[in-house]
């Protein structure tokens, strides 16, 4: 790969005007955390009342043609005639030899002739790409990266302030509605990543920072704050969500992941049907867990993690402080055989710190409400 | 958080810790405020013993914000006499007051004179420019 200058959101003016503190996520330059914010601010605003997330940098791309919901449903694993649109859903996209996961995704199921997929900022490339080399005669794909800006309202006072733009809120979860804001189209859908009830928006990207500026007038009221990636990480991980990298990769399947729910094993066909189907019932690779530190200490992705007799069982994909339970948490791979209250440990760079498994999520939130 | 500020009467190093002399050759160790603030909100802070011996330059616990973790550094040759116990439930002190409750470790230097070796403020801002 070669050195570029890193990509910026449509809304990087408004970010560093906040004085955000800014990291790399997937060659874009985005904002971690706000002053007068801070992880466990933003972290607590979008748990009790709402924040705001520039996601711009997810990836934007749009199969159409006759037959595109059908090609998506014959690449990715989750089964799209489950829902009927307007709908999104939560999809993954594996290899056809190895079944590890080039990328999870959410696919908004426009028509049988238009589906509109936003997977990662840094697999954005790699999926289209495969996609690509299979597309059928008569489908066009398009990669939209930098068509699009993407702002995540979540918090359980995230309806309130989305109504306020005159956008409809009244979606069921995973429900999408085309609609407009100052006379320029904008979709609302009942997506997130935090646990939160919440939406995401998708507009035009020369009319996010029209959006963003309306959004932080609309939410002042309840005390809504703009929030960074580190508060997602944080309220991801709270909820155990996957995030690519780390819960989800080339090496840890769909199967590892318990993410078997998000899989049409019914269907003919999907990438890496026949290797996933043959590793769903040996019943033998390692499982996700969660991890609840008992005392003291955080796990990092990459610790490992040990039984009671010292030995090796598995390892941590990711860790944190929750800021709601003000403990360690982690979540993690583990061989078969464990189960939830096994108590554990976890060599924190050198030092073992006691855990019990657990299944997440670790808190309770209204995302479904 | 506003200006980061450095107090003119503290020693510094290039680790970004602040040592303050006190009396009969015992210091008092803790991160600046760039440190701080580079940082993100602490959560965690893990010190060394009261009784550890400790080289200059030895890491002698850590500081984990909510996305990362740094070593803390013994900025002086010496013996550890006191840590700041009321970090392990109120870690935001290190946030919130850097030079005052925010306080990592006391020791005490083995050489006499030790703290003036290390950086006085304007040589600690300019390195961070």
């Amino acid at each position: 790969m070669t050195q570029t200058d890193p990509l910026t959101s449509p809304l990087h003016e408004r970010h560093v005007a906040l004085g955000a503190k800014m990291a790399d996520f997937g060659g874009w330059q985005m904002p971690i955390e706000y002053p007068g914010g801070g992880v466990l601010r933003e972290h607590t605003a979008v748990r009790e009342r709402v924040g705001i997330f520039d996601v711009s940098h997810l990836g934007k791309a749009l199969v159409s043609g006759p037959g595109a919901a059908d090609f998506c449903n014959a690449c990715f694993t989750n089964d799209l005639r489950k829902v009927t649109p307007p709908k999104a859903q939560y999809t993954m996209c594996c290899d056809p030899e190895t079944g590890g996961v080039v990328d999870d995704l959410i696919q908004y199921y426009k028509g049988d002739d238009e589906v509109f997929l936003i997977p990662n900022a840094s697999n954005t490339t790699e999926v289209v790409a495969r996609m690509r080399a299979e597309l059928p005669e008569g489908l066009t794909l398009t990669n939209l990266h930098h068509d699009h800006g993407i702002i995540a309202v979540q918090g359980p006072r995230s309806a309130e302030v989305v109504a306020a733009l005159g956008l409809p809120t009244d979606l069921e979860y995973m429900s999408y509605a085309d609609a407009a804001f100052g006379g320029e189209p904008l979709t609302v859908c009942r997506t997130g990543y935090t646990g939160e009830k919440g939406y995401e928006l998708v507009m035009p990207w020369g009319r996010a920072e029209a959006v963003w500026d309306a959004l932080v007038e609309a939410m002042a009221p309840y005390e809504g704050l703009p929030c960074g990636l580190g508060a997602r990480d944080t309220l991801r991980t709270e909820m155990g969500y996957a995030l690519h990298g780390h819960e989800l990769s080339m090496e840890i399947t769909p199967n590892m992941a318990r993410a078997g729910w998000a899989v049409g094993w019914d269907k003919e066909t999907f990438w890496g049907k026949d290797v996933l189907s043959a590793q769903r019932a040996e019943k033998s690779c390692r499982l996700a867990w969660g991890l609840l530190v008992d005392g003291r200490g955080i796990p990092r992705a990459g610790c490992v993690v040990k039984n009671a007799e010292g030995a090796e069982i598995g390892v941590v994909t990711s860790g944190t402080m929750s800021p709601t339970l003000k403990k360690g948490i982690a979540l993690c791979l583990l061989d078969r055989g464990a189960s939830v209250g096994d108590e554990v440990v976890v060599d924190v760079r050198g030092r073992d710190v006691a855990a019990t498994v657990t299944k997440p999520p670790f808190v309770q939130a209204g995302a479904g409400d | 958080m506003s200006e980061l500020d450095y107090p003119e009467d503290l020693r510094y190093t290039a680790e970004h810790e602040w040592v303050r002399a006190a009396a009969d050759g015992i210091v008092r160790v803790g991160i600046t405020s760039y440190a701080q603030d580079a940082l993100g909100d602490v959560v965690f802070v893990n010190l060394p013993t009261v009784g550890d011996t400790v080289a200059e330059g030895d890491s002698c616990g850590e500081i984990e914000s909510t996305k990362s973790v740094s070593d803390l550094y013994s900025p002086l040759a010496g013996e550890v006499t006191a840590v700041n116990e009321s970090l392990d439930t109120t870690p935001e002190l290190v946030n919130s007051d850097p030079y005052g409750e925010g306080w990592m470790f006391e020791m005490k230097a083995a050489e006499v004179g030790a703290a003036e070796q290390l950086l006085d403020v304007d040589s600690y801002r300019e390195q961070l420019d």
